[in-house]
Parts: structure tokens; C-alpha cells; sequence
């Protein structure tokens, strides 16, 4: 029923953007968190300090064209520049610089991630933001000044008629409730969250994240990508560029149960290797061989060091010292429901080396204590690992569940109320899907 | 660049262009929001090879009185169907029976994502009609014979809750009035500053340009029938005119100028949030060079002194414990 506008769901990561309406099943948009402004490398406006005139529009001046009038040329700054894919395809060419307002998942530049949300919201999603309340995500441990310009932007710019912003990993427990494995629609679990930048194991207890607890690993996509593409150059492949990196990464990577193992079995197995052809500009194309990266990229979380020198914890034990950091009334409840969101927790098979692993660590915690305490059996710890259809976008479909209950615009803070207390308002949000709604 | 907002909606266009590309056919059921309180639900109901397209769309009703109908008929013929419960107009679209030119399937998906627009144009359209009747009239008749009407009547579209459309036609222009809500006083001025530039860049010799006008009392063609009711919001009301005359109504131009007119309010709207943003970012670049000084003169600043914070826009407000 349309009686309503459909909230709007933005979750802005460090690599890609998500937008969309609430009761979607999947954004409408997802996009480079990119901006392309005018001048190289971008760095805001000109600081030409005249004040903001925006441009007439073409039939004003009758087709006649802008030229010629000295005026016509002031102030448009203010609207000279891309966002996303296209973003991206301007700054290939001369003119344009590119940026990326979002690092490690928190803004960073909010000149441009408010023309960023600007074109978003107007020229993607078409909507009046007058008429509709807004979803927006944030990292874990995401400071409260960030919050408060977050909430600037949104209700003094574009006096956005409601906001809610939640933490992404309470948004992906709620997106795993489309799991049939997750039996209790609970606020409680542990969330792996990989993404482009970082990845963040991150406990949740009835809803609100245990901060102290909270562990980021510096081994994301982008690095997977960054190590596809090192062990493309030294084979000498006609292509090696990070585009085709990804792609391979994307579409042919997966999680092994022991790499010994796999190694032997390509060597007897010689169809395991594979090609992915390139095209490229000018209609010719270049056939890359896809050998050993296919399960060897994906590994860099289990063992870093082939990676990395400087952190060396596989991600499985950096979940069990997380969740054994948390109270431990809660530690239950985070082993039982460790649930993946974000592209880089794609890969075939993740979730279930990640249980095993973890599984093992556990067990073998249990079997010394037993011997310690003189052969007391323990009851057992169940270790689970969600792995569900909506993990991909899961922050963003958390959001779209959330923001179509019908409850969502009373736990929303309203222009009015932003008016009478200020930005400090959003210091505090009522938890949304918690319990008793 | 972006000075501009698109006519058609882009969501809707990148959905249908995908699906009717594509060998393999999926479910869809998608809520697309569009401005000035629109809604397209898109699904397929009852096979994945059958689209439906639904708009909701608060007007419709206003807009029926003023030749929709008609017009929806004309653009979406054999595509029209029975309209979904909760929206107003259906269109339903066989991937098993799209037409074999790639160039009509196209045009097809252009139709389609211009859904809103071409609802939207019916009174429009209407009012350019009038208009060419009541000019013939007026040229045929004798100068001397009794003033005749040259006039219609004036077409009220309220397309949003608290703001209208208006439009007049008469044997020498058609006349479109926008009232619109200020929610606060920043807009508002922003507002006036990007019209009279807007005026200023008409008066500025290009004589092809329609006439607009600015003033924050109903004018004279709309007095007695703005509704009481839709002024209770909250927020300043101002009426933006706009004159188009008969040059602006050739059969050439009209299409074109109907669809600039529809996207007058959002892309003012567009404007306005867009200059307050520059100016924030201004602003923001001189609080850092401002705190950058403050804090080489007096290095000790304490933290707990800090009562009032101040947005962008200088407000202040007292933290919150
Ligand atoms: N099928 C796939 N297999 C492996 N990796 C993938 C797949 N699809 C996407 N990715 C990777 O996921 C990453 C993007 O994920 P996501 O959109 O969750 O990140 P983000 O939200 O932008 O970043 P962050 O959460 O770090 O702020 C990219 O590195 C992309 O290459
Ligand atoms: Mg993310």
C-alpha cells in the first residue's frame, strides 16, 4: 500500500554505497562511495567565497545557453560534480578529481559526503526528503560528533522529515532472521562484518554492542583484490589490472578446508585451473589463467602471515578471543549466532571453515579445562555460524526489515524535535528491533 | 552535470531495461518512491514474465478531471490493465509479447519511466488545447461584438499536502501557479535569492524565456480558491507564476516545456538544499580556520567549558548531560 512514503535505507560503506526503500528486498542503488569534483584530486570546493546561486536552468534563458553572461557563470560549483559510477567514469577523463568521503567506514570529508547524499537523494532516489524518514547506518564505535553532523546534514540541509541511525552490525543480526537457522528473532550474536576497508568482528548483546569487546582485522576486499592481483603480475599475465582482479576474486574464489591439500589436488586435478577472458577496449581480448589464487586469496584470513607481517591473528581466533572478552552471561549467546555481512564474507565455503575453526579452538578450551579440573565433564558450548541469502547487503536489508514495521517513525527523531533540542539529540536512538516490538 | 533533474525515473527505467534484456525472467516486487509523493510498485504477480507497474499518485483524482484518462490511454494503450489495490493506474507488460524491434522495445521502457510525467502533463495539455481554441476565437471574432469569454477556468492540482498547482489558459497564455511551503526561514531566502535570479536571467534579453513571477500572497487569478485546508501546515507559503505565451506553445515546443513546468517544484527544492549545502561547506572550512587560531592563542581550553555548541548555520545549543 502506498498510504505512506517508504522510509528511506542508506548505508554508506567505505567502498560501495547501498540505497534504497524500506520493504525492498534488495537497494535500489548500490555505487562507489566515490565523488568526482572539479580539479584534480578533488579537495572541495574553490572557496571562491561568493555566495551559492544556483544555475538557471537552460529554458530560462530560452536555449540561448549560459554563455556570455558573466553572471550565469557564478555559483555553480555547488552542483558540479558526480557521485558513484559516474564519478568514477569522469575522473578517468581530464577536469575531475575523485574522492572518497568514507575511510575505515567513517566519513571523513562532510563537504562531500553532503553533496554526496544530496545527489542521492535527488537525482537517484528521487524523493523530496520533506516527505520521507531516513535510515542511515553507522560503523561500530562510530564517535558521537559524527552522529551530530550526520544529523546536521540531514535536517538542515534537506530538513528530512525523521532519522534513525543504526549501528550496521544490530542492522545484519536482524537481516540473518531470514535465515532458518536463526530460530529467535534475538538481538544477540556475534557479526562479522567485511567489507572493502576493514573488517570488524563486532559482539552484540540484546541489541547493543559491547564496544570494548569490539576487534577490526586490517584484511578486507580490497586486499584480497590486492593480493589476487600480486600473484597475477608475478605469473606475468597478459592483464593484471585491479578491475580484473576483482572480477576474478569475485567470481571464482572460495574457502578450502586445508590448503596442503589443495595444493595436491590441483596439481592432480588440472581442470581446477581456469581462464577468465578480458576484454578489452577496441574489441581484443586477453585470456588470464586462474590457478591457485582461486582458493589461496580467500585463506589470507585464516593464515595472514602469507599476506601480511605485521598481523598475524587468523580470523578465527580473533572471533573466540572477542566473544571470550565479552561478560560472560552473553558468551552463550555470541558463540551460538555468529552471523556474516558484507561482500568479502561471500566467498563459498567462509562460514563454514569459520565454524570449524572456531569449533576447534573452543573444544580444545574445553578438553584442557576438563583435564585441569580432574576429568569434570562440561556441558558444551554450541558453535554456529550463519551464513544466509542477504548477507551481501546485510547492514542495508537489516534496514529495510526495520524501517517498513509500522512501529519505525515513533523510534525516529523528527525535524521537530532536532529544531527545539539540537544535534545532540541523536546521541540516542531507541533500539529498534529489540525487544517487546 | 548535475544542474538538472531527469524528467523520467531512473530506478524504474534501469529495472525494465535489465528485465526486458534479459533471457531470464525473475520475480520482482520493488517499492520506488518518486517525487511529490509518488509510488510505483513493481512486481510480477503471477509470472515472472509478467510486469506489473503500478503508480500511486496523490492527485490522480484532481488529474482525472482534467483529461488523465485520456492521455494515459494514448501513451499506454494495449499496455493498460486492471488497476492494483492501493494505487491508481496499472500498466502490465508481457516479456512474451514485447514488440521485436529493439528500438520500440525501448521506447517502450522510456514510455514507461516517464509514467509520472505523463500524468502529470494531462491538465497541461488541456490548458495548451484551450488555449488554441480560445486564440481562434478570439482572432474570428469582430472587434466589435460582445466580450466573449477568453478565459477558462482555473484547474487546481493539489499534488502535494499543503502546496497546488494552478493553471489558466487563455486565448493569449497559460498561466501556472505553484504555491509552495518554506519549512524554515533559511529556505525561504535561499529561495527568494535563487528566483530573482531566475527573473533576472529572463529580463536579461532572452526573449524566449517564460515570464515568472514571485510573491508570497495568492495572486489575483487563484484568490477564493486557494484551500483553507492546505494552508494549516506549518511553514511559509509563496506563489511562483509562470507565463508562457503562445511561442511557447507550439506544437514543437510544448512536450518539452509541459515536462520543464512538472519538475519546476523539486528542482527549486533541489536548488535550495543545494546551495545550503555549499554554503555549509563554507562555513565549515571557516569554523576549522576559526578553531585553528582560537586554539594557537589559547592552547588551554577546557573541555567542560564548552556549554553551547553551534551548527553550520550558528545556531547554538546548550550540550545535553
Ligand atoms: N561475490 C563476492 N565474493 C567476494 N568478494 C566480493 C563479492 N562481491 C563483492 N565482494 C567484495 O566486497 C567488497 C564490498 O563489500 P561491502 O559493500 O560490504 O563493503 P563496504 O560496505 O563498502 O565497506 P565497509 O563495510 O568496509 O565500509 C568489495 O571488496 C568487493 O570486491
Ligand atoms: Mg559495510
Amino acid at each position: 500500500m502506498a498510504s505512506q512514503t517508504p522510509a528511506v535505507v542508506m548505508d554508506n560503506g567505505t567502498g560501495f554505497s547501498k540505497l534504497g526503500f524500506a520493504g525492498n528486498d534488495s537497494p535500489s542503488f548500490v555505487f562507489p562511495t566515490a565523488i568526482a569534483t572539479k580539479g584534480p584530486g578533488g579537495g572541495g570546493g574553490t572557496g571562491s567565497g561568493r555566495p551559492a546561486v544556483a544555475q538557471k536552468p537552460s529554458y530560462l534563458t530560452g536555449g540561448a545557453g549560459p554563455a556570455g553572461h558573466l553572471s550565469a557563470k557564478r555559483g555553480t560549483e555547488d552542483l558540479d560534480y558526480f557521485i558513484g559510477d559516474e564519478a568514477i567514469a569522469q575522473a578517468s577523463g581530464p577536469g575531475y578529481g575523485i574522492d572518497y568521503p568514507i575511510r575505515h567506514g567513517q566519513v571523513e570529508n562532510w563537504d562531500h559526503m553532503e553533496r554526496f547524499w544530496q545527489s542521492s537523494i535527488f537525482k537517484y532516489l528521487r524523493v523530496e526528503p520533506e516527505d520521507h524518514y531516513f535510515l542511515l547506518t553507522e560503523p561500530p564505535l562510530n564517535p558521537p560528533e559524527s552522529r551530530e553532523n550526520t544529523a546536521e546534514i540531514m535536517f538542515e540541509s534537506f530538513n528530512c522529515a525523521g532519522l534513525y541511525i543504526a549501528v550496521q552490525a544490530v542492522l545484519a543480526l536482524a537481516a540473518s532472521w531470514t535465515s532458518s537457522k536463526v530460530t529467535d528473532r534475538s538481538l544477540t550474536g556475534t557479526v562479522i562484518d567485511s567489507g572493502d576497508g576493514v573488517t570488524h568482528v563486532i559482539p552484540v548483546a540484546e541489541g547493543y554492542v559491547i564496544g570494548s569487546s569490539i576487534k577490526s582485522i586490517p584484511i578486507a576486499g580490497r586486499d584480497i583484490t590486492y593480493f589476487v592481483q600480486s600473484l597475477l603480475r608475478d605469473r606475468g599475465e597478459p592483464d593484471s589490472s585491479l578491475k580484473t582482479a576483482e572480477q576474478i576474486k569475485e567470481q571464482f574464489c572460495y574457502v578450502c578446508p586445508d590448503v596442503v591439500k589443495e595444493f595436491t589436488r590441483f596439481d592432480r586435478e588440472p581442470e581446477r585451473f581456469q581462464k577468465y577472458v578480458v576484454e578489452k577496449l577496441g574489441g581484443k581480448q586477453a585470456t588470464v589463467d586462474v590457478g591457485y589464487e582461486q582458493f589461496l586469496a580467500p585463506e589470507i584470513f585464516f593464515n595472514p602471515e602469507i599476506y601480511s607481517s605485521d598481523f598475524l591473528t587468523p580470523l578465527p581466533t580473533v572471533v573466540d578471543q572477542v566473544i571470550q572478552s565479552s561478560p560472560i552471561d552473553v558468551r552463550r549467546g555470541l558463540y551460538k549466532n555468529i552471523v556474516l555481512s558484507g561482500g568479502s564474507t561471500l566467498y563459498k565455503d567462509f562460514g563454514r571453515r569459520l565454524q570449524r575453526d572456531i569449533r576447534h579452538l573452543v573444544e580444545n578450551r574445553i578438553h584442557a579445562s576438563e583435564v585441569r579440573s580432574g576429568g569434570v565433564k562440561s556441558g558444551g558450548l554450541e558453535v554456529q555460524v550463519i551464513t544466509h541469502k542477504r548477507q551481501r547487503h546485510g547492514p542495508w536489508y537489516g534496514g529495510s526489515l526495520l524501517g517498513q514495521t509500522p512501529e519505525f517513525r515513533s523510534y525516529c527523531h523528527t525535524k521537530a524535535e532536532y529544531d527545539e533540542i539540537g544535534p545532540s539529540i541523536v546521541r540516542r536512538f531507541a533500539l529498534l528491533g529489540g525487544p517487546g516490538t | 552535470m548535475s544542474l538538472l533533474l531527469e524528467y523520467h525515473n531512473l530506478l524504474l527505467k534501469t529495472l525494465l531495461t535489465e528485465r526486458l534484456n534479459s533471457s531470464t525472467p525473475t520475480g520482482i516486487d520493488q517499492i520506488i518512491s518518486d517525487f511529490d509523493n509518488v509510488t510505483y510498485h513493481v512486481s510480477t504477480p503471477e509470472k515472472k514474465t509478467q510486469i506489473l507497474i503500478s503508480i500511486s499518485i496523490k492527485c490522480f483524482q484532481d488529474l482525472l478531471q482534467h483529461g488523465a484518462q485520456g492521455v494515459l490511454e494514448r501513451e499506454y494503450g494495449p499496455y493498460i490493465t486492471e488497476t492494483e489495490a492501493g494505487y491508481d493506474f496499472s500498466l502490465l507488460i508481457d516479456l512474451e509479447a514485447l514488440p521485436e524491434d529493439p528500438a520500440e522495445r525501448e521506447d517502450l521502457v522510456r514510455r514507461v519511466s516517464l509514467l509520472r510525467r505523463n500524468t502529470l502533463a494531462a491538465p497541461f495539455e488541456k490548458a495548451i488545447n484551450t488555449h488554441h481554441q480560445l486564440a481562434e476565437a478570439a482572432k474570428s471574432a469582430s472587434p466589435e461584438s460582445a466580450p466573449q469569454q477568453n478565459e477558462s477556468e482555473v484547474m487546481v492540482i493539489r499534488y502535494r499536502d499543503e502546496e497546488a498547482m494552478y493553471i489558466q489558459a487563455s486565448h493569449d497564455r497559460v498561466t501556472v501557479i505553484f504555491s509552495t511551503v518554506f519549512r524554515e526561514e533559511t529556505d525561504r531566502i535561499f529561495g527568494k535569492v535563487f528566483l530573482s535570479e531566475f527573473v533576472d536571467a529572463r529580463r536579461r534579453a532572452i526573449q524566449n524565456a517564460p515570464q515568472v513571477l514571485y510573491r508570497n500572497d495568492p495572486p489575483l487569478e487563484i484568490r477564493g480558491l486557494v484551500d483553507e485546508q492546505q494552508q494549516q501546515g506549518q511553514g511559509e507559503i509563496g506563489y511562483v507564476t509562470f507565463v508562457l505565451f503562445p511561442r511557447h506553445l507550439t506544437a514543437q515546443r510544448r512536450e518539452e516545456n509541459i515536462s520543464h513546468i512538472q519538475t519546476f517544484r523539486d528542482y527549486f527544492h533541489y536548488h535550495i538544499k543545494a546551495a545550503k549545502a555549499y554554503m555549509h561547506s563554507r562555513m565549515r572550512r571557516r569554523v576549522a580556520d576559526f578553531l585553528k587560531v582560537l586554539n594557537r592563542a589559547k592552547p588551554e581550553v577546557e573541555e567542560g567549558e564548552k556549554k553551547e555548541r553551534k551548527t553550520a548555520t550558528g545556531r547554538s545549543f546548550r550540550v545535553q548531560a
